[in-house]
This record gives C-alpha cells, structure tokens and sequence, in this order.
C-alpha cells in the first residue's frame, strides 16, 4: 500500500472540531440562559457535524493502521473492521506487515509515524465464561493520545457483529456518520429448482434460510423500519405477494389473484404498499393497506406498468411502463396523477430504486445488448453508468446511500455482488455455486 | 439488527457530559471541550454511545453486542393442487419484447379451443415465458402479457374467459440457458397445461 498523502486529514477533522465545540458552547450557554431548566438533551443537535467530508469529491483517504487484536479470536476480528473500514473507499488501511509495534506492545507515537499512519486501531480479546470481550483503542499519531476507549462484550457466537460494531464506532468517529456494517441484505437463493428466502451480513457472511420456500420466489422488499419483508411467491400456480414480520416471525398473505402479482414497494409508514398485479386484465399499479385491506388502482395503461419504487418520503413513485413502446422509467405522484417520463437514452431502462435522500434513482438498462446498472437524477439530468461487465440488475442502496447492492451474471450464475455508489469497488459477496438474486439491502 | 445500548449508561454519560459542559459555559470558562458527536435528529437508528475523547483514563464504555433471534417460518399459505396433463399442444413462441400471437401460434391456439370444446370438464391455464434477457420483474410482466394474448385469441374464438387462466414464469423458469438466439427465441413461449377437475 502507499504512504500516508502529505495532506492531514485528521489534523483537519481536530480543527473542525474544535470549531463546531465552540459552536455547541455557544448553544450550550444560550440553552442555559433560554431553556434552563428544560431538559439539556436538546442542545447537542447543534453539534451534528461531518468530520471528513466524505460528499467530497476529492476525498483524501485516511491512512489508517488496524493492528491485529490480541487473545482469540483477535486475528479474525482485526481482519472485519479492517475489512469493513476498507470498503468504504474512506479510509487507507494500511499493510500490517509494515507495522512496527507488535500487538501486544503498548502504543507508541514513534511506530507509527514512519508508517504512515494517523490513526491507530488497537485491541485485545479476553473471555470469561463463555462470553468475548473486546476492548478497543483508537489513537491520534501525531498527537500520539487516544481518541476513544471502548469495552464490547457479546456471547461467543456473535464474532462477526462485534467487530462490526466496533467498525461501525470507528467509521462513526470520524465521520460523523452512521454506518452501515451491522445491515443485512435479503435475497433469494435458487438450489434444485427451489428457492429460498435468506438474509446475510451486508458482507455476504453469516446466510440464513429464513424458512420460505417456494417454486419461484422474487423481489423481497423492506419496510423502513425494517421490521417487515414483503416479496412475491409463485404457490401451486398462483402469485401471491406475502408479509414476513420479524418481530412475530410470521409469514402472512397479503394479497393473491389470478394473473401476475409482483411486490412491489413499502410506503414510509411500513403499512401501505404499492404492487404491480394483471388481476384487472394488464399488468398495472395497485396501492394496499395491510392493516385496513384497501385497495386502491393507481396506474392503468394498455400495456405494462410494473416494478414501483417508493420515493423516501414516500411522495413518488418511479415505475417502468411501455407505455410509449419500450420498457422506460416513469415517475408519477403517489395519488397515481402527474406522471412525467425520467428515461429518454436507451430501448430498455427497468428496475428502478431510489437513493435513501431521493436524489438519485439507480436503474438497470440495456446497453451495447447488456443489462448495466444507471444512476440518474429525478429531473432525468447526470445519467452516469456503473457497470460494465455482464448482464446486471435488480439494484438498490444501501441506507446511507453510499452503496450500491445488485446481482450480476458476470462470473457466470446470477450472484450478489456490492460496489460503491459511483461503481467503484465492485465485489462479488455471495459463494460460487449458489445462485443468488433479487438483492435487496435492509433500511436500518 | 439494530445496535442495542445499554440505554441507561448512554443517558447518564450525556447528562453528565451536559452537566459539565453548562458548568464551564455558566462560568465563562471558554476552555475547549471535546464534545460527543450526536446524530441528527430524524436518524433511523439509535445514537451512538458518546465518544470519551479527553478522558482516556476513565472506566471505558461498554457496549453488550446483541442480535434478534430469527427463527424458521413455515410458509403458512399452500393452495391445494389440482391434477395436470401437459405437453398435449405445442408451445407457441414470441419475437423479443413483444407479446402479439402470430400465425403459426393462432394454429396451435384453434386446436387448444376445439379441444375445450370436447372437453368441458378441464381448462387450460397458459403460462407465458421469457428469454434471460432483462430483467426478472420485467419479464414477469412481460410472460403475463403474453399468456394474456393468448387467451384473448381463445376468447376471440368462443372459449368462455372461465376456462383460461394465465399466468407468468418471467424469466425464472427457462428451457435453455445458453446465450444463443436459437435458446432465447425457445425460452420466448406460452406453454399449455390441462387442469383437471377444475371448472
């Protein structure tokens, strides 16, 4: 890996917040002064405040040393975060074996400033029972002081999540931001003509079957608060789009007809979806309530309307139609009125989902006789391509919208791969053969 | 799925942190103190535990890793299934992208109606089918328009609409899966299957 780049990204993140600390001083006093003796819990909101600005295009990585924890399973938890603070395209996690202090050696400032690194990541495991404990470290090299100390414990089957905790603590000191390393992604995984509900880390580990099996299964979709999948299952053939509750682990029939029904979308309440079914003749665009069973028709074209996306505040929906002769993208009100076409390039755009802020709409279109993946803005400016190699779909975001999770051909069967939001970093998270599709990344 | 803290430890440490911050601020002491960041309000997920940057020497935080049980659910919803006879009629095929019958498929649809005619105690149900190409739920909607298609020509010729039913295997279900466009043009097909017993 390369040296640090001599600009000084932390030292840059410390000005700032001094800064903002002066800032929330300020607030502190007039809360005092003001509000005093109203609950304190409402000044620290002033305080919110990126550290490294990573909407900036030009971005430096921070170089970052994650030494390996000691005790067990230190190693393989040293390995996640790196892993995970890697990915992100934020942080340049430096070679170990460049490193100069062993893990157990106390931290030094003098190891680690020939390194390269600014920021230091230190641990160690013990255990007790039968439970882990790991206590973190994280260092300012060239203030050579600790930044934070934190102590995780967890039962010894929960490796993987603690050390994504720990990743999530990391990534959120210096960003300011919360990530995303403890999501999951719901997909459907086909063996023998069978397929199978599963969720997995968003890092492609830790698969569960969630039970559901079916002759086809397709596109499970999260509730905002990520307490429900809904998804469409084929059963002795009939479609039927069916409810997953995981705070009760129950599955229950939303609705099923004669004809097509494919979910679909989660309106923010977590109660209304929206669904593309043929039960009227074609497919078009129903709206349903699970709690009250309304159902409301929304679109209604001669030919196909299908595959609605909710818009986060849930306001619009983009939809596909080949309503004017070729499968292209619509957005439309949630009330069904003031539909509008968003794709005029290309002679198949499907497949559409929005960012978590709205402002971006990722879609799979057809390109040089290949599905690639799209990004492009809800006034149908700043189309920018993601992919290149295969055919690739059924796309969505991450929820801090940083990330991008789809599946793709490209390697041969259909898998799940991840890339960052602007295509870099694309990898493959799902194991050679299983097939694996209709990704879709949990809200929270 | 959601971090869980120990929400007592989180409130105390921000109170004492507000406590301290408003004794400074109280007394003029313009002294920089490091301050934990907080999310936005309006954030999905729970904040984070405050972050002891000055204070190292101080009893670390600790958080409990927990993680919701998921249990195996049963699929609660099984229609019960009715006897099937296929590969009486010959599968009828569509150009790309598109969902008209053409001649040769009009030949084997007249032969699907007469033998309704005959048989009046079965029905057909027509299942439309799609190449790989494109996407899953495109195609879904796409086999669907196509088995439509082909049951309006049934109805176009007298066949009442309760005796043909449709329905879409998309993509998900295709004979061949090489990427040639003799395979693709097979994979564009309604197929024919007998239901039994079913009026």
């Amino acid at each position: 890996m390369k040296k640090a780049p001599a600009a000084y990204t932390l030292y840059a993140i410390r000005k700032k917040r001094e800064k903002n600390s002066r800032i929330s001083l300020l607030c502190v006093f007039l809360c005092v002064l003001v509000l005093f003796p109203v609950s304190c819990s409402l000044c620290p909101v002033a305080e919110a405040k990126e550290y490294i600005d990573i909407t900036s295009p030009a971005l430096k990585k921070l170089p970052i040393a994650v030494s390996e924890f000691t005790g067990s399973p230190g190693k393989e938890i040293s390995d996640i975060i790196r892993d995970d603070l890697d990915f992100t395209g934020i942080f340049l996690c430096l070679e170990k074996n460049a490193f100069l202090e062993t893990p157990s050696q106390p931290f030094q400032q003098k190891n680690w400033t020939g390194v390269g690194a600014e920021a230091v990541v230190k641990g160690a495991v013990g255990g007790g029972g039968k439970g882990l404990l790991a206590s973190v470290s994280l260092y300012d090299v060239a203030e050579g002081k600790e930044l934070f100390r934190k102590e995780y414990r967890t039962e010894g089957s929960l490796v993987r999540p603690l050390a994504h905790v720990v990743a999530n603590d990391i990534y959120r000191y210096f960003t300011g931001e919360q990530g995303i390393f403890r999501t999951r992604i719901a997909f459907i995984g086909r063996k023998g003509g069978e397929d199978a509900l599963s969720l997995m880390d968003w890092d492609g580990h830790r698969t569960s079957d969630l039970g559901i099996k079916g002759n086809v299964l397709l596109t499970p979709r999260w509730s905002k608060d990520g307490n429900r999948l809904i998804y469409s299952s084929e059963r002795y053939r009939q479609w039927g789009i069916y409810l997953l509750d995981f705070t009760k682990m129950t599955e229950t029939k939303v609705i099923s007809s004669k004809g097509t029904n494919i979910a679909g979308d989660f309106f923010p309440n977590a109660d209304s979806v929206i669904f593309s079914s043929s039960m009227g003749g074609s497919p078009d665009l129903y709206l349903y309530s699970i709690s009250t069973s309304k159902l409301t028709k929304l679109s209604s074209s001669r030919g196909i309307d299908v595959s609605p996306s909710v818009s986060p505040d849930g306001s619009q929906i983009c939809f596909v139609s080949d309503r004017d002769g070729t499968p292209q993208l619509f957005i439309m009100g949630s009330d069904g009125y003031t539909v509008r076409r968003l794709t005029f390039q290309g002679s198949y755009n499907t497949a559409p989902s929005w960012s978590p802020k709205g402002d971006r709409i990722v879609f799979s279109g057809r390109q040089g006789g290949k599905n690639h993946l799209f990004t492009i803005n809800p006034d149908s400016s700043g189309l920018a391509q993601l992919t290149d190699r295969g055919n690739n779909e059924d796309p969505s975001f991450s929820p801090d919208g940083r990330y991008i999770v789809f599946s793709s051909d490209r390697d041969g069967d259909r898998a799940v791969y991840i890339m960052r939001a602007n295509g870099e970093a694309q990898k493959r998270i799902t194991p050679k053969g299983i097939k694996a599709f209709g990704p879709r990344w949990s809200s929270n | 799925m959601v971090i869980k803290l120990t929400q007592e430890v989180f409130s105390m440490k921000r109170f004492l942190a507000c406590v301290v911050i408003m004794g400074f601020a109280v007394l003029g002491c313009a002294e920089k103190q490091a301050v934990a960041p907080v999310p936005q309000p309006g954030e999905m997920t729970p904040p984070s535990q405050p972050k002891e940057v000055e204070q190292p020497k101080k009893v670390p935080v600790t958080e409990q890793v927990t993680e919701q049980q998921i249990a195996r659910v049963e699929s609660g919803d099984v229609p019960s299934k009715v006897e099937e006879i296929s590969g009486l009629f010959k599968d009828i095929y569509f150009d790309y992208d598109k969902y008209e019958v053409d001649e040769n498929a009009k030949l084997v649809l007249r032969s699907v109606a007469d033998y309704l005619t005959k048989n009046r105690a079965y029905k057909i149900l027509i299942e439309g089918h799609c190449d790989d190409r494109g996407t899953s739920e495109y195609n879904l909607a796409l086999g669907d328009k196509r088995a439509k298609s082909a049951k309006d020509f049934l109805l176009s010729l007298g066949v009442p609409s309760s005796r043909a039913d449709v329905i879409s295997y998309g993509k998900e279900k295709a004979l061949c899966s090489e990427r040639t466009e003799e395979c693709w043009a097979k994979n564009r097909r309604a197929h024919f299957v007998i239901l039994k017993g079913k009026k």
